[in-house]
């Protein structure tokens, strides 16, 4: 092989090399696509006017695209969530209501990641939002550090499987599947793991006690009323509001794209209700959910550029090429694409993992045959709710894990790197046992979505 | 309210950082105004739900001014989150970094990345909305709506504001840098107060959560 076929190869380990410089990944993405568009053109396996096709990729798969309108509207259903402080009411009423319970505050935090999977559109900022609303508490009431820390990366990085989720939109998108197809896939698989994750907190502090001291019985409200008032305002809307959004996009009455924007408004009126509807509020949420989003087409613009160059240069084929010469199979390519999303996980979050990977993968993920395991049909939702955990168990997983990180940024100084790393290794076990129950049985992912779309 | 350059009296650092700070407001302006589009985002799409209820109409005009606000919004704001420094980077190995050194990254990445690369499609992205109005293009559905040009021209506009950000940032280290070679150190601590590039990123973060009123 000579130098101008293996220019993609050069191209992805630049690409690879200079994000690390720590430059913002959109335009590394970009710059890296251009620099090896001209450095094709000095090879002649480039044309300066092919350029052009860059745009008409940008505007065909960005901009005008119906689907990616979800994004947009979920993440300003998130913020706005998040910003009324509906997050923090649903936590203080989980409290209450599990006091009695073993570990009821770690409970708490799963059961909020859970129900709050919405607000989590970047993997870093949930993380430090959960850490700052449940760390201390947890602290205050002396549970055992590795407890608390464990279950908040664990629970605040559920949320990038739980629909709605936004990395499923991508994704959906990227692969050519149905967004209801793949949010259906991954509710079975996301509740899985919040279901274990609570087993396994209820019996380790059912065992052992003093890793989370029961919380005061005179907690919260006074009576029963003030009780249930208190489940009615804080507890009952979200839980009907996210419940609304899934059950019009499973029932096919809306869209993704209009379930989102139902959504968007129900977080309004949400809090309107809890009376921190005002303009400073709205001003502060349409700002930051438009830098997210700025952000995340920012990649996906630059993605664009890259992968065009790249397929160009002929990138697609020598995968392809690759892939085969390895003569691993279906399974063995699996494997092969799980690992190497995995080992990306520990430094990048999903948005550039999804934007630079899948599209490389998307051509070979449609040639894997699974024979009698699974439904020829439902291969790529299947795998792509593996890749979902996959990437999860990767944030979490020590020395690097991603979630830890931003954890450790925000935590106060006594709790030492040591202590999260103890935390979080049976979550990563838990996360394991998970993964391999979806990989051994496919139904997991494919009855709920089988089932409903008959 | 005053600049926070209003006390330096270097002359060229400070002309320098004016234009900076002007192209920050300018772009944080045009950014907010996309920001907006996610209002009348919500409105449309509820609409065309309802509407499509009681009468129908054909909701392709509703349904194409969607993605037409989408696409407005975050290209409006592309240049914007760059000056607020939300575009994601991969920290590992940055968070190490001086300040000094970072500061200089960040001109090389303004130079060798963003500049040629918005540069580029701001170029291809005017010929692609020419094109549009040349042909006086509209939707490919029926009903669609007309004018297709002006969303179109919405890709090198947004790609211009993302290179005039990159000038903005370009221009607010390059004082930085000029500031420590000089040890002058209030140029230094504007400059660095002007540039969320340089601020240690969780600490970022937790200023940015905070913000959100909930601790």
């Amino acid at each position: 092989m000579d130098f101008v076929t293996l220019l993609p190869v050069f191209m992805f380990l630049s690409l690879a090399l200079l994000l690390f410089s720590g430059y913002p990944v959109a335009f590394v993405l970009g710059g890296v696509g251009l620099g090896f568009g001209f450095l094709g053109m000095a090879f002649d396996v480039f044309n300066f006017i092919e350029f052009f096709n860059i745009i008409s990729r940008i505007w065909g798969g960005v901009c005008e695209n119906l689907i990616l309108v979800a994004v947009p509207m979920f993440i300003f259903m998130g913020t706005m969530l998040e910003r009324s402080g509906v997050a923090n009411d649903l936590l203080n009423c989980l409290q209450v209501l599990l006091r009695r319970v073993p570990g009821g505050l770690a409970l708490s935090v799963t059961i909020m990641g859970t129900i709050m999977a919405a607000t989590t559109g970047i993997i870093g900022a949930s993380v430090v939002m959960m850490t700052l609303l449940a760390l201390p508490v947890m602290l205050e009431r002396n549970y055992n550090p590795s407890l608390a820390t464990g279950t908040i990366s664990a629970s605040g990085t559920l949320g990038i499987l739980i629909p709605p989720s936004i990395m499923l939109v991508i994704m959906a998108d990227l692969l050519s599947i149905s967004v209801g197809t793949l949010f259906l896939a991954a509710i079975i698989p996301g509740l899985l793991l919040a279901v274990i994750y609570i087993i396994y907190i209820y019996i380790r502090t059912k065992m052992n006690p003093t890793l989370a001291p029961p919380l005061p019985d005179d907690m919260g409200p006074n009576t029963k009323i003030e009780l249930w008032i208190m489940v009615f305002r804080s507890f009952v809307p979200p839980i009907f509001l996210i419940m609304c959004v899934l059950g019009s996009i499973f029932a096919g009455i809306a869209t993704p794209t209009e379930a989102a924007a139902v959504g968007a408004l129900g977080s309004i009126i949400l809090a309107l209700f809890n009376r921190r509807l005002s303009a400073t509020v709205i001003k502060s949420v349409t700002q930051r959910s438009a830098l997210t989003c700025a952000m995340i087409f920012g990649i996906f613009i630059g993605a664009t550029a890259f992968s065009y160059v790249f397929r160009s240069l002929g990138g697609d084929d020598l995968i392809h090429h690759l892939v085969d010469s390895l003569g691993f199979g279906s399974w063995g390519v699996l494997f092969l694409m799980m690992g190497m999303c995995f080992l990306l996980g520990f430094f990048f979050d999903w948005v550039e993992i999804t934007l630079i990977v899948l599209p490389l993968f998307a051509p070979i993920l449609a040639t894997l045959d699974f024979g009698t395991h699974l439904d020829p049909d439902m291969v790529i939702p299947w795998v792509a709710v593996l890749i979902a955990v996959n990437l999860q168990t990767s944030f979490l997983t020590p020395p690097f894990g991603f979630a830890l990180f931003y954890l450790k940024g925000v935590a106060p100084p006594s709790i030492k790197i040591q202590m999260i790393y103890k935390g979080i290794i049976p979550f990563v076990i838990l996360q394991l046992i998970g993964l391999i129950a979806i990989i051994c049985f496919p139904e997991l992912v494919l009855w709920l979505p089988t089932k409903l779309l008959d | 309210m005053n600049a926070p350059y209003d006390n330096l009296n270097t002359g060229f650092t400070k002309t320098l950082l004016q234009i900076s700070l002007k192209l920050e407001k300018i772009l944080s302006f045009i950014g907010m105004i996309g920001a907006w589009c996610a209002l009348p985002l919500i409105g449309i799409i509820i609409f065309d739900i309802i509407s499509r209820r009681f009468f129908v109409l054909g909701s392709t005009k509703l349904q194409e001014m969607e993605w037409h606000l989408h696409a407005a919004l975050f290209l409006l704001a592309l240049g914007y989150a760059y000056l607020k420094n939300s575009h994601v980077r991969i920290e590992v190995i940055r968070e190490g970094f001086s300040i000094k050194l970072k500061a200089i990254l960040e001109i090389i990445g303004v130079l060798v990345f963003v500049l040629p690369y918005t540069g580029l499609i701001i170029w291809f992205g005017i010929e692609f909305a020419s094109r549009s109005f040349a042909l006086n293009e509209v939707s490919s559905a029926l009903t669609g709506l007309s004018h297709r040009w002006i969303i179109k021209s919405f890709v090198p506009l947004g790609m211009t504001f993302l290179w005039l950000a990159g000038i903005s940032v370009l221009l607010r280290n390059i004082v930085y840098l000029m500031a420590i070679n000089k040890n002058d150190e209030d140029v230094t601590n504007v400059s660095r107060s002007m540039s969320p590039e340089l601020h240690d990123p969780t600490e970022e973060l937790v200023k940015a959560a905070k913000n959100k009123e909930l601790i």
